[in-house]
């Protein structure tokens, strides 16, 4: 029964158009993201199929096709009848195995791409940062990047990771940069989880931070800009040879 | 005095000031309301010898929507409780938005720290300045990246129930609404004009040498707020918007009473 599933989904997914598919692959990031980070809870019910598929703006199919899955991967589970609906699971699999297995739903490209929009937002952002702000205004910076030196477990570690390059936008004192920041970070923030779980590598990021703060403080607008294009770029490409392995 | 009368007695840039003023005191008076609502609300919860829940914080609803519907400028009001006043939830934000199709709606924050990074929101300005100065403040310009993702003000107050902190009530005015509220005040004058806030910030500006969110260094507009009088310093005359924390900076031409800092 099960197999015949996942074949019926597979074969669907041959003949889906392009666009569709794309589509079902967003919305299987984007909910198995926030189930990973922990903003939707082990057990918690999700909203009722058509309403989710109203929310995010795609076809009842689509969250169909998706909701599948996520209940291939495990994460999501359906109970029919009075009560039932579709519910998150956490499976008993490691949460690296997990994160490995969404990492391998992106290609290097997409990685490289994913990199190279973070590095223009986080850089201008570090540049406007160190034209438009005073020390006063860099305190929060400061404790997020502090907090990053202290954080235990790799998802609070990328949670605090995300939350600086969100500050520094805001610091930018752009809502524009701030809001694409805030959206990038929803789609790299389970992922970097896997690198952040290193030590080495989390004081290597928090020295990395400190150093944007400081050019940002200095006004060097060029070499804040420099520092946290670096910053970015190192943690593509620790994901990208991640990728590389798997 | 009314401001027809302002208009006639003080030079122009004072009468924009007072102008500047008098449209965010009415925020203000929307914060004060919501601050009376608040006080009055956990006194009697305190009366009946209990600690406050959220759901006690509904019966500010009907007040904070008819604010929102009342007040063009402004875009969000609620009280925010100071982390353990409830006895329900470690923090809590009592917050109406108005939607884009002048609908009100509630704002649902993960304020839980284990799955969200934002969840302790007292370093904020909007918090921070009423709790620690007992006063009402004006936080912003700044990206409000928890509330509404807007270039915002926020005007807030402290609440006190039996002498303790117990939150802050609070208006949220986007940055573009207080631009077109304020932009026709600044054409009025002669020359370019800017309203910067205490450390230099503009927020709104008719030069375009100086824009919104940048920085103007230099001149003392901590020290001509606290005087509370017009002055100038380093070829600009500086106007303090009495009783907000906004100065009015112009060229410096020597019309009213100029005092140098």
């Amino acid at each position: 029964m099960k197999q015949q599933h996942i074949n019926g989904g597979a074969r669907r997914a041959v003949f889906a158009p392009v666009d569709s598919r794309a589509r079902v692959d967003t919305v299987v990031r984007r909910i198995g993201d926030a189930i990973e980070l922990g903003l939707l809870a082990d057990g918690e019910q999700l909203p009722g199929e058509s309403e989710l598929a109203g929310q995010l703006g795609v076809s009842t199919v689509t969250l169909r096709e998706a909701l599948m899955a996520l209940r291939q991967q495990g994460l999501v589970t359906t109970r029919r009848g009075r009560g039932g609906g579709s519910f998150v699971s956490l499976p008993e699999v490691p949460g690296e195995e997990r994160l490995k297995v969404r990492l391998r739903g992106w290609s290097t490209e997409e990685l490289r791409d994913l990199g190279d929009h973070w590095a223009a937002l986080s850089g201008t952002a570090a540049r406007l940062a160190a034209e438009r702000t005073e020390p006063e205004d860099l305190v929060q910076l400061r404790r997020t990047a502090d907090e990053l030196g202290r954080a235990t477990g790799a998802a609070a570690r990328s949670r605090v990771y995300g939350r600086f390059h969100v500050e520094l936008a805001a610091a930018a004192q752009s809502a524009r940069l701030t809001r694409e920041q805030v959206a990038l970070q929803t789609e790299v923030g389970a992922m970097l989880c896997l690198v952040l779980g290193d030590d080495e590598y989390r004081e290597e990021v928090a020295d990395r931070h400190h150093s944007v703060i400081s050019a940002v403080q200095d006004g060097a607008h060029e070499s804040a800009r420099e520092l946290a294009e670096r910053c970015v770029q190192e943690s593509t490409a620790r994901l990208i040879a991640l990728r590389l392995t798997l | 005095m009314s401001l027809a009368t302002a208009t006639l007695d003080k030079a122009p840039e004072e009468s924009v000031a007072a102008r500047v003023r008098s449209a965010l005191e009415t925020v203000f008076d929307a914060v004060a309301a919501t601050r009376a609502d608040t006080t009055a609300l956990l006194e009697r919860v305190a009366a009946e010898g209990r600690r406050p829940a959220t759901v006690d914080l509904a019966a500010l609803r009907p007040g904070l929507h008819l604010r929102l519907a009342r007040h063009e400028l402004m875009s969000g009001v609620g009280f925010v409780a100071a982390p353990g006043l409830l006895s329900d939830v470690p923090a809590w934000l009592e917050w109406w938005q108005s939607g884009p199709e002048g609908d009100v709606r509630p704002l649902l924050l993960d304020l839980d720290p284990e799955h969200s990074a934002y969840a302790d929101y007292t370093h904020w300005d909007w918090f921070a300045l009423p709790r620690d100065s007992g006063e009402r403040a004006v936080a912003g310009p700044y990206v409000d990246y928890l509330c509404s993702d807007e270039y915002s003000l926020t005007l807030s107050a402290p609440v006190h129930v039996e002498g303790r902190f117990a939150g802050v009530a609070a208006a949220d005015v986007y940055l573009r609404h207080f631009e077109a509220a304020v932009m026709p005040m600044l054409r009025r004058l002669p020359g370019p004009a800017r309203l910067v806030n205490a450390r230099g910030r503009v927020a709104a500006s008719t030069d375009p040498r100086h824009l919104v969110g940048s920085l103007s260094k230099g001149p003392e507009f901590a020290r001509a707020l606290a005087s509370g009088r017009p002055g100038h310093t380093e070829g600009v005359r500086l106007v303090p918007c009495d009783g907000v924390p906004l100065v009015l900076v112009t060229a410096a031409v020597t019309t009213g009473t100029a005092r140098k800092y």
